[in-house]
């Protein structure tokens, strides 16, 4: 850990200009590294290790907070008049007002953060450990980053602060709770991710032309009984399996072509159009049925294969979704990016009136969008159906708000045209590694969906917030 | 709702046409909806629906899009509260149970409304995060329904009588609203919801605008919660999400323009009595085990279709100008009391065939009118008239009603502004006809 302050330059080691940002940066890895020191052997874990850990935190986290450093210095030394462009940014007392000026909001969350924590602290006997300190700490400097730092990334803000997210979640969870490393729970957090990334495929697509689909769940929950229904009629399961995506398609299709005239209402008239698929389903499957609402069958084991824990893939002890997740998240966002098709969507979500104009045609899209979330939404219902091993129409009630959830934390913007699957897929594993935290500390569902609920305002706010009216005029 | 002119409120005519077929249908299937308790219990268990559906429809006229789908859960919310509160012994008093009622609502509209104006957040977004919020912290205030609301509520609930306490609050929100719209704050939050820029440029508030529709919402929301834990004597976490669907499709029935700038109290009623009455018609026909699943299927339907519907409106408005709200309100209006009328007669020739006695005059006046019985021949209406004259007077009555019909028409057509004298008159006209019809067959009935 050599600092070689090159006082005129930075180098290509990224050092700031200023020795004070030097110093601070270098005393801010200590300190993080000398906490992972002590609870390192705290936690009995072998000596090398320990050390060898604490020496990778300190570079990693040195070279970041430097990077950070030189950024900022760069942009305030862009802003400042051409006069003042050698003077350090930190070290004007003058400017104390400035700087309270420029960054009350951070100032005021952090305060209140810090305030809510020593109250539950001075509160709650047991909430006094260790890792929650850490927790705290890593928090602030969440808050810290997101509002300093996420400014320079002008592009792909969101997907910056997402990634640090989830890089804290996953520290603060591996401290927090034994096996959260394992392979095996990583496998149930990517499946559990996968059956919600790919429900989110259609949301994702839709929120890109400014729309809203929350006929999702709803077709999740009725291709999941109906497939079981049809396997039990007696169609060959492959054929029940094609019908129910096909169906699903053509319900997508219904919701694109009546929204088309009423897309303000989008959201409603999906909303009203899950209701109705999923009481039309209900009431088909429960005909010459005493089990009103439940649906029994044999799941054939290729379905389960692919998409129970225990799934194999060609010997691979990896469930076939997982891998479909992946290849489908590939094949979207290079398709969202590079062919003419994808360009068009955000052209059209962007300015519906000039991708007009260049001959694009708004309702091509937009059904397709539409039709391609219900496939996908069907396709989740099928694949949880073979997960689970029983028809259930509840089982996509949670991806109500969670598909929109994840669209939104990912940072695609709700009025259309800015986003991508990319951040989706970001907002999808923030959530699942979220939730398996909240599950691991011994939380109940109830308060999962209170802290999701939330979490996403901070989020949003951090990246979405929309202009003023005044600006607008 | 100032109806300056008959063509603003053309959107009433579905809602309107709806109505009646609906009410139609129930008093047919269901003719116990004709009676003091059947009209008391309706009104107890439409009031939640309804007092949400107004809080919906002031954010709705409010604009950018504004659909607060957290208002179940919010209204569980403040069910569960006070069941908890009530269960502790803390807040039992029914002043300070309206307080924190009133309160939590419009606390939690302040949070929603300084979301939207400060952090500049998305209104739909808002509504997302604190509808997870609020359904997450619901379960745990009140794991499973259950608990008790206050004593002196327990006796709300029962629907005996027309006039409950459910009653005085749903007159006193809508007169409230009403009262509302005559203020120039109405003005500016209808052109804030119509046009935010306009407004902005216009030199209106928009923030204070804003804050107050949502400051209304929130007393519609305390009110409801009000009703609903009246209405089910304990408290219940679980039904927030169905009352929000409900409430939007019932605001957008009513003929409320999610996009802003246009909606009333009147639509929004309107949008959850029909609600109410599908849900009435559906439980009459016995669908055994599936009935849960037909309603969700219709409500998703009716809510598919009254949105398509409002694509048809302007076109409804330039062909069927002449069809005013009021004319239909006055012509359905006597079509569903001449149903109701039918189906009670028919009642009342059954009881009389077996009583054959003179008490059936009583209560038929009671089933029909809802007023107190008059016991033998005295009372209310002098019923000592012979057949001619009543026949005379029943003719009468009919033209009165055609002629003023048709020159209401008219007089709609060319846009002439009619007050709340039409409206007293042209209630008074129907109860009129209520009488003669009730007591024409009644004379066929006692020889």
């Amino acid at each position: 850990m050599s600092d070689t302050p090159e006082m005129p330059r930075r180098g290509p080691l990224l050092m700031p200009r200023s020795l004070a940002f030097v110093w601070i940066n270098l005393a801010l890895a200590l300190i993080v590294a000398a906490i992972g020191f002590g609870l390192g052997f705290a936690q009995g874990v072998g000596a090398q290790l320990v050390i060898l850990y604490t020496i990778i935190s300190v570079a990693v986290l040195f070279g970041l907070l430097n990077y950070v450093a030189v950024i900022l210095e760069s942009r305030a030394a862009a802003r400042a008049p051409a006069a003042e462009a050698g003077r350090a940014p930190l070290d004007e007392p003058a400017g104390a007002r400035s700087v309270w000026m420029g960054n009350r909001v951070l100032i005021v969350s952090m305060l209140l953060l810090l305030f809510v924590y020593l109250l539950v602290t001075a509160s709650v006997p047991s909430f006094r450990t260790v890792t929650n300190l850490i927790a705290f700490l890593v928090l602030e400097a969440i808050l810290l980053f997101a509002f300093k730092v996420s400014g320079a990334f002008a592009h792909g803000r969101s997907a910056f602060i997402g990634l640090i997210v989830l890089g804290a979640l996953i520290v603060v969870s591996s401290f927090t709770i034994d096996g959260f490393l394992s392979g095996a729970n990583i496998k149930a957090i990517l499946l559990f991710a996968s059956f919600l990334g790919i429900a989110c495929i259609g949301q994702t697509l839709v929120a890109l032309l400014g729309g809203l689909d929350l006929s999702i769940p709803f077709v999740i929950g009725a291709a999941n009984i109906g497939l079981l229904y049809l396997i039990g009629l007696g169609v060959p399961a492959g054929v029940a399996f094609g019908m129910v995506l096909l169906i699903g398609a053509g319900l997508g299709f219904l919701n694109g072509i009546l929204s088309y005239r009423l897309q303000g209402q989008a959201l409603i008239l999906t909303l009203g159009m899950g209701f109705a698929v999923a009481g039309l389903v209900q009431i088909l499957t429960s005909i010459g049925s005493s089990f009103s609402g439940n649906v029994f069958g044999t799941v054939p084991p290729w379905l389960q294969n692919l998409a129970a824990m225990n799934g194999q893939f060609f010997g691979l002890a990896v469930p076939p979704t997982i891998l479909l997740w992946i290849a489908l998240a590939i094949i979207v966002i290079v398709a969202l990016r590079y062919t003419a098709n994808g360009r068009y969507i955000y052209a059209l979500g962007g300015n519906r009136r000039s991708a007009q104009l260049i001959g694009v045609s708004e309702l091509k899209y937009w059904t397709l969008a539409y039709t391609l979330s219900g496939f996908f939404a069907a396709l989740t219902g099928s694949l949880l159906l073979g997960w689970s091993g029983g028809g259930f129409i509840g089982v996509g009630d949670q991806y109500l708000f969670t598909t929109l959830a994840a669209v939104v934390i990912g940072g695609t913007s709700l009025s259309g045209g800015y986003g991508g699957y990319g951040f989706t897929v970001i907002g999808v594993l923030v959530l699942q590694v979220l939730s398996a935290f909240l599950i691991g500390i011994g939380l109940k569902y109830e308060w999962q969906q209170f802290i999701f609920g939330l979490l996403i305002l901070p989020m949003v706010a951090l990246y979405g917030r929309a202009p003023h009216i005044r600006a607008q005029v | 709702m100032s109806g300056t002119r008959g063509s603003q409120n053309v959107y009433l005519l579905v809602p309107m046409l709806l109505i009646a077929v609906l009410l139609g249908i129930a008093v047919i299937r269901g003719p116990h909806l004709v009676s003091y308790s059947g009209f008391g219990s309706a009104i107890i268990v439409a009031a939640p629906l309804m007092l949400a559906t107004y809080a919906l429809m002031a954010l709705a006229i409010a604009g950018r899009g504004t659909v607060d789908l957290a208002v179940g859960p919010l209204l569980a919310f403040i069910n569960v509260s006070v069941v908890k509160l009530n269960m502790l012994g803390i807040i039992t008093s029914p002043f300070a149970v309206f307080a924190v009622a009133l309160g939590i609502g419009v606390a939690y509209q302040l949070l929603f409304v300084l979301m939207i104006l400060w952090v500049r957040v998305q209104p739909i977004i808002v509504a997302l995060s604190g509808f997870l919020a609020l359904t997450g912290i619901n379960l745990v205030i009140l794991p499973r329904p259950g608990g008790v609301a206050p004593d002196w509520m327990s006796s709300w609930g029962l629907g005996t009588s027309i006039l409950s306490p459910i009653l005085v609050i749903l007159v006193i929100a809508t007169g409230g609203w009403l009262l509302f719209t005559l203020s120039s704050f109405y003005g500016n939050l209808r052109m804030m919801g119509y046009d935010e820029r306009a407004a902005y440029t216009s030199g209106v508030r928009i923030e204070i605008v804003r804050v107050g529709a949502h400051v209304i919402a929130g007393l519609f929301v305390g009110l409801a919660a009000i009703c609903y834990t009246a209405l089910i004597a304990s408290g219940d976490p679980t039904q927030g999400t169905t009352m929000s669907l409900t409430a939007v499709t019932a605001v957008v029935l009513g003929g409320v323009s999610l996009s802003g700038g246009r909606g009333g109290v009147i639509g929004a009623a309107l949008g959850a009595i029909n609600l109410f009455l599908i849900g009435y018609v559906l439980a009459t026909f016995n669908f055994g085990s599936v009935q849960a699943f037909v309603t969700q299927l219709f409500y998703g339907l009716i809510l598919i279709l009254s949105l398509l519907l409002t694509l048809l409106v302007p076109i409804i408005g330039r062909y069927l100008y002449f069809i005013t709200p009021y004319s239909a309100f006055v012509v359905l209006g006597c079509i569903v009391a001449g149903i109701m009328l039918k189906m009670s007669a028919e009642d009342a020739h059954q009881a009389a065939l077996v009583m054959a006695t003179t008490g059936s005059e009583g209560e038929l006046t009671s089933r029909y009118l809802l007023l107190p019985g008059t016991g033998a021949g005295g009372g209310l209406i002098h019923f000592t008239m012979t057949a001619l004259q009543k026949q005379l007077l029943g003719f009468a009555a009919a033209a009165a009603l055609l002629v003023f019909t048709l020159r209401m028409t008219i007089a709609e057509a060319i846009s002439v502004r009619f007050g709340v004298f039409m409206y007293v008159f042209v209630s008074s006209l129907i109860l009129m006809l209520f009488i003669l019809v009730g007591d024409l067959s009644l004379a066929r009935v006692r020889p």
